[in-house]
C-alpha cells in the first residue's frame, strides 16, 4: 500500500499526455479507440523495446479474454522508481489505453489503477 | 576610474578562471563529459516535441527542388515510414535526439557516446587522427573530435542517406531524410551540471547553408546506480508495423 501510494504521488510529477517510445503510437494503436478493462494480471514481459503485461478479463458468458498492453521500456519505468514487482501476477487491476489498429486484443497501456484507487502512469514520456 | 575598471576586469578574470576550474577534467586537464545525462531538451523550443526534431523555422533554406529530398511521403511500408519501429538503426543525428538517457564515457584518447536507445555507441577518437578512408557510408557516420578551448568539437562524415529526425511523429503523412552528403559538427560545452550540445547540419544536397540548433543535456548522477539498460529492439517488438503477433500468454 505504501508503495502504491508512493507511485500515485509520482503520477503527479509525470506528463499526462500519452507518449510513445521507439515507434509511433499512431501507426500501431488508435487513440480514438479507447480501451478500459478490469482483470487479473496473468503474465509480464519486462523487455525492450516495451514492457508488456497481460490481463485476463472475464466476459459475461463465462469466457476469458487475455488483453495485452504495451507500455514504456523498462528503463523508463525504473527511472520513475517503479519496478516489475508492481505488476504482481494474480493482482486485479484496471487498465486504460488505446486499442491496436489491427483489432486484436492488444492496446497501448497508459495507466494502471489498483483496487485501492492508487495508480501508475505506464506510457512512455514525450514532449519534454 | 581606471582602478575601478582594473578591479572589474580582475574580478571577471577570476570568475571565469574559477568557472573553468570547476568543471570535471581528465588527467591531462581536458574537460571530462563522462556521466549519464537526460535526453536532449531544446533550448527555446518553438514547436511540439521540439526536443526530438529540428525546428523548421531554424533550418537553413532549402535548395531549389530539394524538398523532395528532405521529405518523403509515407508509402505504407513500415521499413520506410518508421524504420526504427521495425528495429532498423536510428542513425545519427536521429538516435541522439530521443527520450532515453545517454551515457558519455571519456578518456584522453576517446569519447564514447552511448544512447540507451539501441545501445548504438559512437566511438570518437580525440587524438587528432583524420577521418577513415575506404569505409562504406554508415548510419552513424565517421566521427573525429578535437578541442577548441574547453569545447569539444566532433565532426562526422560518410553517412548513408537515412532518416534525419523524428519528424514523422508530428506529421503522419511524411518523414524527413538527410542525404549521403551530410556532414555534422557537434559542439559540447560544460554549463554547470548541464551540457550545451550544439549540432550543425551541413547537407549541401538539401540546404543552401549549414544551420545549427542548440540542445541541453542535464547530468543525472542519481541514474548511475541503475546505469543504462540493455536495449534489444527485436526482443519484444510485438506490434511492429501495426500488426500484433499473439504472445504466449494469449495463445
Amino acid at each position: 500500500m505504501i508503495l502504491r501510494t508512493f507511485f500515485s504521488i509520482i503520477i503527479f510529477l509525470l506528463p499526462t499526455t500519452q507518449g510513445f517510445a521507439h515507434h509511433s503510437e499512431a501507426a500501431e494503436f488508435d487513440s480514438n479507440d479507447p480501451v478500459r478493462v478490469t482483470g487479473v494480471i496473468s503474465a509480464v514481459e519486462w523487455n525492450n523495446p516495451h514492457v508488456w503485461f497481460y490481463v485476463d478479463v472475464s466476459n459475461d458468458d463465462g469466457s476469458v479474454t487475455t488483453w495485452g498492453f504495451s507500455t514504456a521500456p523498462p528503463g523508463m519505468w525504473m527511472r520513475r522508481g517503479i519496478t516489475k514487482e508492481v505488476l504482481e501476477i494474480g493482482a486485479t487491476i484496471n487498465v486504460e489505453g488505446s486499442r491496436a489498429r489491427d483489432g486484436s486484443n492488444n492496446a497501448s497501456g497508459r495507466r494502471i489503477t489498483f483496487p485501492d484507487g492508487s495508480n501508475v502512469f505506464t506510457a512512455s514520456e514525450g514532449g519534454r | 576610474m581606471k582602478l575601478l575598471m582594473s578591479l572589474a576586469l580582475v574580478s571577471l578574470f577570476v570568475s571565469a578562471a574559477a568557472s573553468a576550474q570547476n568543471i570535471p577534467r581528465t588527467v591531462s586537464g581536458k574537460p571530462d563529459f563522462s556521466g549519464i545525462y537526460t535526453p536532449p531538451a531544446t533550448i527555446n523550443a518553438t514547436g511540439p516535441r521540439g526536443n526530438l526534431i529540428f525546428n523548421a523555422d531554424k533550418m537553413a533554406p532549402l535548395l531549389p527542388g530539394a524538398e523532395a529530398l528532405l521529405y518523403e511521403e509515407r508509402n505504407g511500408d513500415p521499413y520506410h515510414d518508421e524504420p526504427r519501429a521495425m528495429c532498423l538503426p536510428a542513425g545519427f543525428p536521429s538516435g541522439m535526439l530521443y527520450i532515453l538517457p545517454i551515457q558519455f564515457v571519456q578518456n584522453d584518447d576517446y569519447l564514447v557516446i552511448i544512447p540507451e536507445l539501441q545501445r548504438a555507441a559512437r566511438i570518437i577518437p580525440l587524438d587528432g587522427r583524420p577521418h577513415r578512408e575506404g569505409i562504406e557510408p554508415t548510419y552513424y557516420g565517421d566521427p573525429v573530435g578535437h578541442w577548441e578551448g574547453d569545447t569539444l568539437v566532433i565532426e562526422s562524415v560518410n553517412f548513408k542517406r537515412w532518416i534525419l529526425d523524428d519528424y514523422h511523429y508530428t506529421d503522419p503523412t511524411r518523414n524527413r531524410w538527410h542525404s549521403d552528403q551530410l556532414r555534422t559538427v557537434e559542439r559540447l560545452t560544460h554549463q554547470g551540471d548541464s551540457m550545451l550540445y550544439q549540432i550543425t547540419i551541413d547537407d549541401p544536397e538539401i540546404f543552401t547553408e549549414p544551420f545549427t540548433q542548440d540542445f541541453q543535456l542535464s547530468l543525472r548522477p542519481d541514474w548511475e546506480a541503475l546505469g543504462l539498460l540493455e536495449y534489444v529492439c527485436q526482443e519484444n517488438n510485438r506490434c511492429a508495423g501495426g500488426s500484433c503477433e499473439m504472445s504466449e500468454a494469449q495463445q
